[in-house]
């Protein structure tokens, strides 16, 4: 299996998958916006078909797209204070009305299924660059902007006392949401996708650790999670996006019922 | 270092006001407890003096180089985040740009917290949350320390020595310390002025004062 190059492609992209969508999912999960990942995504869908439509690479066109849109909640909020999961209806209806508009006018001359369930054969090599770069650029920013990041999901009143500026870092938080999506969008496909971004930091935060281990502790769960999702999905000649998302809620159940065992032995030891 | 004039705010940008017409100066080294009924506007007031909220009419001015600032307690719910104390501060030390990490240590071990560097936020009390979360204020040595409700969910053995350790340092380092309070002995005791908010006015007496008034309404 590993000698056919386009799974060489797929684990190579898999790998920036896997460090990239924990690294701005742990920020979404605990800011409570997991839902704007999964908003996201589906809104990527019409980048990709706008891309397709103006022939040019459909992962250049959905992080175009998903960039805009993720700034266009960012700009709502504002508008929408009390409201915010109505932000997301609209950019959803934006995104997937966009998409169904552009796939059902047969103006494509690309099949867009492969970007909804995902596919380990479409992986091309301008995609490994775009993935390459963007997984760079975003990982570079968080590193920059670490500490900025964690003190507006902990306590955003004393980031701004703090003289940080709240606004600009979540536009540019947008952005890195954006870039994660695209990266994941030709393995896991856009259905699922949200699942990569949550899950694995669900996973983690069972554990009980500090920020940092959470986030180490989540990328080794999107590393498991995305290795074992495409090599058994292949086995079975099935969609690595929806068996990746299958294998991430598996994870999650074996490490809660490792926790609850552990705590019953040690309720039982007790007493 | 604070004045505040003919200022009034409304979260609908029209009457009614919470506060309405407020003119407050407060200098520098003066320990303020702001007090009033809940929904007096208390909280507003410190968000105006923040910047967090705009005033809908007037002014008000805040000079310091440094602002230290402690969340009431119960809108600072954020137990379950994954954060270890020193993950807290040094974030916020980095935040801050104060380059000396060692203020971290020295930070912690004045509010006789050293020993809970490496436990979890949310494994914390109430009165070990406070604590951290002043430690936090306290970085950079800032001349301004703003809190919100610091007694609020907080024992009765940890209550007296975050008043105490607040007096210190009001006290000793003359940093301006404006507190909203609940806690009115807390207030009287400590406090070098005394705000009172009532109606979405109010005005400034010594705690003696206050008391005088308290007693006599409370005796009616």
């Amino acid at each position: 299996m590993l000698h056919y190059v386009f799974m060489q492609n797929a684990i190579f992209v898999s790998v920036f998958i896997s460090i990239l969508c924990p690294c701005i999912g742990i920020f979404l999960v605990l800011r409570r916006y997991s839902m704007i990942g999964d908003t996201l995504s589906h809104a990527s869908l019409a980048g990709i078909a706008l891309g397709l439509l103006a022939n040019q690479n459909p992962i250049l066109g959905a992080f175009i797209f998903t960039s805009i849109c993720g700034a266009l909640i960012e700009f709502l909020r504002s508008y929408f204070k009390k409201y915010t999961d109505l932000i997301l209806t609209i950019v959803l209806a934006l995104g997937v009305g966009t998409a169904i508009t552009i796939i059902s006018s047969g103006k494509l001359h690309a099949n867009a299924d492969s970007f909804m369930f995902g596919s380990i054969l479409t992986v091309t090599q301008f995609d490994m660059i775009m993935v390459v770069i963007l997984s760079a650029i975003s990982v570079l920013t968080l590193i920059f902007l670490y500490h900025q990041m964690v003190y507006i999901a902990y306590d955003e009143e004393a980031a701004k006392v703090a003289g940080v500026k709240v606004r600009t870092i979540n536009y540019v938080f947008s952005v890195l949401v954006a870039s994660a999506i695209s990266v994941s969008i030709r393995i896991v496909g856009v259905l699922v996708l949200s699942s990569m971004i949550a899950l694995p930091v669900a996973t983690a935060l069972q554990l009980g650790k500090g920020f940092k281990l959470t986030l180490i502790f989540s990328i080794i769960f999107s590393v498991i999670d995305i290795m074992l999702g495409l090599f058994i999905s292949y086995y079975l000649n099935v969609a690595p996006g929806g068996f990746t998302a299958l294998v991430s809620v598996a994870v999650l159940v074996v490490v809660l019922l490792i926790k609850k065992l552990k705590s019953s032995i040690h309720t039982t030891y007790r007493t | 270092m604070i004045k505040a004039e003919n200022l009034s705010f409304s979260y609908t940008g029209s009457p009614p006001y919470v506060l309405d017409g407020i003119n407050l100066e407060i200098r520098d080294g003066e320990y303020v407890s702001v007090v009033g009924e809940n929904g007096s506007g208390k909280s507003t007031l410190m968000r105006l003096i923040l910047k967090f909220i705009k005033p809908t009419r007037g002014t008000i001015e805040l000079k310091a180089k440094r602002i230290g600032y402690v969340p009431q307690k119960n809108d600072f719910s954020n137990s379950n985040f994954p954060i270890t104390v020193y993950e807290a501060l040094n974030s916020y030390r980095k935040i801050s740009r104060i380059k000396d990490k060692s203020v971290i240590a020295k930070n912690l071990e004045q509010v006789g917290m050293s020993k809970f560097a490496g436990a979890l936020m949310g494994t914390l009390s109430g009165g070990q949350s406070q604590k951290i979360l002043i430690a936090r204020a306290l970085m950079g040595n800032p001349d301004l320390l703003i809190l919100d409700e610091p007694s609020t969910g907080v024992d009765v053995g940890s209550q007296k020595e975050i008043y105490s350790f607040l007096k210190k340092i009001n006290d000793e380092s003359s940093i301006t310390i404006i507190s909203v309070e609940h806690n009115l002995d807390a207030a009287i005791s400590n406090s070098t002025l005394i705000y009172h908010l009532t109606g979405g006015s109010g005005h400034l007496c010594s705690p003696q004062q206050y008391a005088d008034e308290f007693l006599k309404n409370k005796g009616r």
